[in-house]
């Protein structure tokens, strides 16, 4: 059965901090191999993202994070719980539109740049008209104009993640579900990335759940950060981060927030062994 | 090229001596047997092909009448097994239940012996164009579905399921995702299934069918 997203279509009057993505006792199974048992991915998972808001999961690698943005995008079934995803605060149309970013480009490498990006307007049923205007402006913002007519293999691996950033950005999502989207790139290149992922936002604002098992990015990004551990992932801890923006990677209260979150997080795997 | 590749000149020659190696094979082959009624040499042979060409044949016919329609049915029932086959290999890709359903008939439709599906078509559907376009599709169809499922076998699944998450139609997968990616495996199964129904449409020709190449072939080997 496929995830049930049910989507709100009133939006309620006066209701001022409607969540726009809400998950209640979420809990995610998967048959063990051999086993009559399941195995339990996600356990009693609840949490929320409002409108407009940056918020990003940290747990380690295999704890089931991807589980989570799968089933919220709808593309995965769960056991119990429920998974809600508002529309946006005045549009009257069918709901969200979600979009997605992956670890990895994912990109069409027979097609090129400008036609990877047509490709997910077709999908979206975005009217031909607006195609031209919506691939130039999105390549503007990642950077990349120019490079329209470019074949994504004779691109570096950075730039091939901002054509897929490009992509997701031109269905004009509401919700923007990132699934450690700079985790395969060196750390020089991510560093700048995620700079431009900031800037590009003063542009295009949607809310986002990003997933991440890198601290320092998550204090650096988020305006609230979920902590999970794994096996199965339960959620547990709640930080909210504030520190103004504009940031700086390398600011000492992004740094300081890092450190005491790393130690808590260690601490918490440590009990459970 | 598993060996580099080789420069155009070279290609040319090579091809240009391999097909001079097999005429003097043929040759030396003609005139160790010494008897033009079984292996005629090269020559004589070219010769009658000229002869042939300019002459109306025994059945008052040219020669092109006969080369053309076999080139026709070929090409037909080339191009029906060749989208009948990518549509069911596609099919059985995309649909578990189909697989599981059609798997079991393939190994069953590639051992059918060639002859065997002529004879049967010829009593089927007499001495008719429809007789070589069934043996034909029957024969060829499932070696171009099998080669086409095995390649979305090997169809890179994070793609697909980007396109998923993106909420494509499967008519829109299809054109941008399976079938760049099966390209390959289409390729390989135009190259056999060409043969395959040039051989086939020969035989249909000799046995059930009163024009084109093997019925001639027929008439000759009758007459001698």
């Amino acid at each position: 059965m496929m995830a049930q997203v049910i989507m709100e279509q009133v939006a309620r009057p006066g209701a001022v901090s409607l969540s726009t993505i809400a998950v209640n006792n979420l809990t995610k199974r998967f048959p063990a191999p051999g086993a009559e048992s399941s195995f339990t991915v996600l356990d009693s998972i609840s949490l929320s993202v409002d409108e407009g808001e940056f918020v990003s999961i940290v747990g380690p690698s295999g704890c089931g994070k991807s589980t989570l943005l799968n089933i919220i995008a709808g593309i995965e079934s769960y056991e119990s719980g429920s998974v809600t995803v508002a529309p946006r605060a005045g549009k009257s149309d069918s709901g969200s539109r979600i979009g997605y970013v992956f670890q990895s480009p994912r990109l069409l490498n027979w097609l090129t740049v400008q036609d990877n990006i047509q490709f997910v307007l077709e999908a979206q049923n975005i009217p031909r008209s607006r195609w031209q205007e919506l691939v130039a402006k999105h390549l503007d913002m990642v950077g990349l104009s120019g490079q329209e007519r470019n074949y994504p293999l004779n691109l570096s691996g950075g730039m091939q993640q901002r054509v897929a950033i490009a992509r997701v950005l031109a269905i004009e999502p509401d919700i923007l579900l990132m699934d450690e989207p700079f985790s395969h790139l060196d750390a020089i290149t991510a560093r700048k990335m995620r700079l431009d992922l900031i800037d590009i936002l003063t542009k295009a604002r949607p809310t986002i759940l990003f997933v991440t098992h890198d601290l320092a990015e998550a204090v650096f990004l988020s305006d609230r950060i979920y902590m999970m551990n794994a096996k199965p992932a339960r959620i547990f801890n709640e930080v909210p981060v504030d520190i103004s923006r504009p940031r700086k990677p390398e600011d000492s209260k992004i740094l300081d927030l890092e450190k005491t979150l790393v130690r808590e997080f260690f601490g918490v795997l440590e009990a459970k062994d | 090229m598993a060996s580099g590749s080789i420069s155009g000149v070279k290609s040319v020659s090579l091809r240009a001596g391999s097909i001079g190696l097999l005429l003097l094979l043929w040759w030396a082959g003609s005139r160790l047997m010494d008897d033009a009624e079984v292996l005629p040499g090269p020559v004589t042979i070219g010769l009658a092909i000229g002869a042939d060409l300019a002459h109306a044949g025994p059945d008052g016919n040219s020669a092109f009448l006969h080369i053309g329609l076999t080139l026709a049915r070929i090409i037909v029932a080339f191009a029906a097994s060749m989208l009948a086959g990518i549509a069911i290999g596609l099919a059985m890709g995309l649909s578990a239940v189909l697989e599981s359903a059609l798997l079991i008939m393939i190994p069953l439709m590639l051992t059918m012996p060639t002859i065997l599906m002529v004879f049967l078509a010829v009593m089927w559907f007499g001495f008719s164009e429809a007789g070589g376009l069934v043996a034909v599709m029957a024969l060829v169809t499932p070696y171009v579905a099998v080669n086409i499922f095995e390649g979305t076998k090997a169809m890179d699944k994070s793609l697909i399921e980007m396109g998923v998450t993106f909420k494509a139609r499967k008519s829109l997968l299809i054109r941008k995702v399976y079938l760049p990616q099966l390209m390959p495996y289409i390729f390989s199964a135009f190259r056999y299934a060409f043969g395959m129904t040039w051989k086939i449409v020969a035989l249909a020709e000799t046995f059930g069918l009163k024009y084109g190449i093997g019925s001639m072939f027929f008439f000759w080997f009758n007459s001698t």
